[in-house]
């Protein structure tokens, strides 16, 4: 075996000192994306197989001279006090063609099939429809979803002044409309979620980079190449990553059942909707390890090309105030296109503000840091403010991904779905709160495995004050202090850049209703708040167990 | 710069171990040891490795609490004190240089020896200022400014030792402060720090492998399986 490789190995499984909780927190973040990263697969794959079942409702392509069927669908009618679509159905033309998804036959008039959900209240509903049994109930292969509240019947013939659709087959395979519109908010999240996952990622590869980068800037000063060097990051990484991948596919086929139960977009989800296939789960067994190594790599460039800047603790370089000239390209593009453009390039746009944020958060943090520094009397803010201004990139890491979520409810709270009853918004409000979800649960990942590798690279020079008589609350405080710093100081303002982003696409409209934008806003900074103090608690054992004498 | 250490008249025993017992588990690391140090007095401790040296170090410091035996500085039982008493102990009264220095890198020369009186509630302005005065002391007044990934090692020793020294400690302890330089360098650090304590009166511990080092103190301690083996003394 190389011996880089097997060095590599011997690192993930005899990671010395520190090392076994930085591996856990890694493997922690790992974890949560390649469960976020499933979900996001199967999710979306989820949408495509209920539209699969029910987009033949939504067809109308066919010529009504030539076509074989013409449809007709309501949800004025109510069963159990809920909303109750009922889809009549007339056969224009004898034909051979298969029926309808979950039915055995195609309805003649008179037949009525129903959901199980609405056969369990058939009582209710005989006298109306004047049967008293349904003739058949659709299967799981005809719904949307397992309570699904439908009635199809079998009609003579539906009146032109109905405008009803007329299909050239029972089974086309036409998108159905709410399950378009999810698709693309779908496809809006991702790329909002996309961010803080990504930071998730560099988090889970950098924890305790300072303690990797001094080992290989080690190694390197010993002789080691620098794609050695490389090469056993990489494999250290990719063990990592593939171990996290699993366990976060394991995690999400647990979780599975739970998940089935969001109602988004008509109901809950049949589990086998939302199951990973197979090469679904090849994908995130390759793609999470190869972030992964990748991130890390990104991240030791320095130990590569100056090892022993790395082993005497120089000054890193100076991030640029160029940076924020980034900030400015995102809303141009949003504004450019406005709302009525093609998904793409709005994904652009979002995508470009949100890498400026990842950008010119650093930069901030320092300038951040620096001020603390000069302003400070004691020797909290003064250690703060310093550690800010010594590795910018470092203190950004950790709470990169929380920043982002400020983006993330700064932009959705221009476009707050009022409280109506349409679906539609019903899928948005749901797909918000979801969406939140995502990328909180993103965020308490990747600021407790920044606070542990932040513990873990303090360990040395906290260890060596705590036995020159420096409190331990003192070394506490300017740690919790310097991981809060980047959030209030940068993570505010990014919520704002997140609401202009908003409005540059909206045209300067606010197109939320009451206050469920402003309860949003306050909720961001609650949950930071709150997840900051969680992390705080996350590190400070580690801290005081690292440091200890 | 160079300090001339007083001829010690009558000087008294600032810090002293008696029996000092200390396991590790099953491990013994101080089988019963007697010490005492007096102001203006520089103590080698030597011996080989894992025999006891830093164990002393940290037990005589009050960073470890001696399984029996007792630990007296200046008067007042450190052994019995609690850790809070402890660490204050250590930040108003005591000194350390260790061997890679361990200064905070994020923080530059003036900064680094400020430190501990900052922590102390001493206000930055004044603190910086001791801290450069300090610093000229031990000739390093045109660094101030420059941290400790920009000094030579031996400058970022000679930091360590205004750190150690500037809050006007009792007691000094050093732990093989000469390791990780060359001789030359070495023997000019530990002329310093022994010459700057012992003139402002503090006693100081010296663990070290050095021949050289132990020389440049007054009396060597041989420490063998956690034991005094040998006591020498007057080297200066």
């Amino acid at each position: 075996m190389n011996p880089m490789t097997d060095l590599g190995l011997r690192f993930v499984r005899r990671p010395g000192p520190g090392g076994r909780a930085a591996n856990l927190a890694a493997l922690g973040a790992t974890a949560v994306v390649a469960l976020l990263v499933t979900f996001l697969i199967a999710g979306s794959l989820g949408l495509a197989h209920r539209s699969d079942r029910i987009g033949w409702r939504s067809a109308d392509r066919a010529d009504p001279a030539t076509a074989i069927g013409a449809i007709d669908q309501t949800d004025r009618e109510r069963v159990d006090g809920h909303p109750m679509i009922r889809l009549d159905l007339a056969t224009l033309h004898q034909n051979e063609l298969r029926p309808p998804p979950g039915l055995d036959h195609t309805p003649n008039a008179g037949e009525v099939f129903v959901s199980p959900a609405v056969a369990k209240h058939w009582s209710s509903l005989s006298k109306q429809y004047g049967v008293a049994q349904p003739t058949g109930v659709i299967s799981d292969k005809g719904l949307s979803s397992p309570e699904e509240l439908i009635v199809i019947r079998g009609v003579a013939s539906i009146s032109p002044d109905e405008h009803p659709q007329y299909v050239s087959s029972w089974n086309d395979d036409v998108m159905d409309s709410r399950m378009v519109g999810l698709l693309i908010a779908v496809a809006f999240g991702i790329i909002l979620v996309l961010f803080p996952i990504l930071s998730l990622v560099g988090q889970a590869a950098g924890v305790a980079a300072k303690r990797r980068e001094h080992r290989l800037a080690a190694l390197r000063l010993a002789g080691a190449t620098r794609i050695q060097v490389l090469w056993l990051s990489a494999v250290e990484q990719a063990v990592l990553g593939l171990a996290g991948a699993v366990i976060g596919l394991v995690g999400y086929t647990v979780l599975t059942p739970l998940i089935a139960r969001i109602p988004l977009g008509g109901g809950r989800w049949y589990v086998h909707d939302i199951t990973a296939s197979w090469w679904n789960v090849l994908i995130v067994l390759a793609a999470v390890p190869v972030l992964s190594v990748v991130s890390a790599l990104i991240g030791l460039g320095r130990v590569s090309i100056t090892p022993l800047g790395v082993v005497r603790g120089q000054t890193r370089k100076a991030t640029s105030a160029l940076r924020l000239g980034l900030l400015a390209i995102g809303p141009i593009i949003l504004a450019a296109y406005g709302m009525q453009a093609a998904v793409v390039p709005l994904l652009i746009g979002i995508g470009f503000a949100a890498l400026a944020v990842r950008v010119m958060g650093p930069w901030a943090v320092q300038l951040i840091g620096k001020t603390l520094a000069n302003l400070a009397n004691g020797p909290v803010a003064l250690l703060a403010g310093r550690r800010l201004v010594d590795d910018p990139k470092g203190a950004f890491r950790p709470v990169a991904a929380l920043v982002l979520s400020g983006f993330v409810t700064g932009f959705i709270s221009v476009f707050m779905p009022s409280g109506d009853d349409d679906p539609s918004f019903q899928d948005m409000r749901i797909g918000v709160a979801l969406l939140l979800a995502l990328v909180f649960l993103t965020v308490a990942a990747s600021t407790a495995a920044g606070a542990v590798g932040t513990a873990l690279d303090q360990a040395t020079p906290a260890r060596a004050l705590r036995r020159s008589g420096v409190p331990l609350r003192v070394i506490e405080r300017s740690s919790r202090l310097a991981a809060l710093i980047p959030v209030i100081g940068v993570g505010l303002p990014v919520v704002g850049f997140g609401a202009l982003c908003g409005l540059a696409l909206s045209g300067g409209k606010v197109i939320t209703e009451g206050s469920s934008g402003l309860f949003l806003l306050i909720g961001q900074v609650v949950v930071g708040l709150v997840l900051v103090a969680v992390a705080g608690t996350a590190g400070a054992p580690v801290l005081r167990k690292a440091s200890a004498n | 710069m160079s300090f001339q250490s007083p001829q010690p008249t009558q000087p008294q025993i600032v810090l002293s171990g008696q029996g000092l017992v200390k396991y590790y588990g099953e491990v013994v690391g101080l089988a019963g040891v007697d010490v005492a140090v007096r102001s203006g007095e520089a103590l080698a401790v030597m011996g080989p490795s894992g025999n006891g040296k830093t164990t002393l170090l940290h037990v005589l410091a009050g960073i470890l609490t001696p399984d029996q035996g007792e630990v007296w500085l200046g008067g007042e039982r450190v052994d019995q004190l609690n850790d809070a008493a402890r660490t204050v102990l250590r930040r108003r009264r005591l000194g350390f240089v260790f061997q890679d220095n361990q200064l905070l890198a994020e923080l530059p020369a003036d900064e680094n020896v400020a430190l501990p009186l900052m922590v102390d509630g001493v206000s930055r302005r004044e603190a910086v200022g001791r801290a450069r005065t300090m610093l000229a002391q031990v000739g390093l007044a045109a660094e101030v400014g420059r941290r400790p990934g920009e000094l030579s090692g031996g400058q970022a020793q000679r930091v360590a030792i205004a750190r150690a020294l500037v809050g006007e400690p009792q007691a000094v302890f050093a732990d093989e402060p000469t390791g990780a330089l060359d001789a030359a360098t070495g023997a000019q650090v530990i002329d310093l720090l022994v010459g700057a304590a012992t003139y402002r009166g503090a006693a100081v511990v010296v663990v070290t492998h050095d021949n050289a080092v132990a020389a440049r103190c007054h009396r060597v301690l041989r420490i063998v399986d956690g034991r005094v083996s040998e006591s020498l003394g007057a080297n200066r």
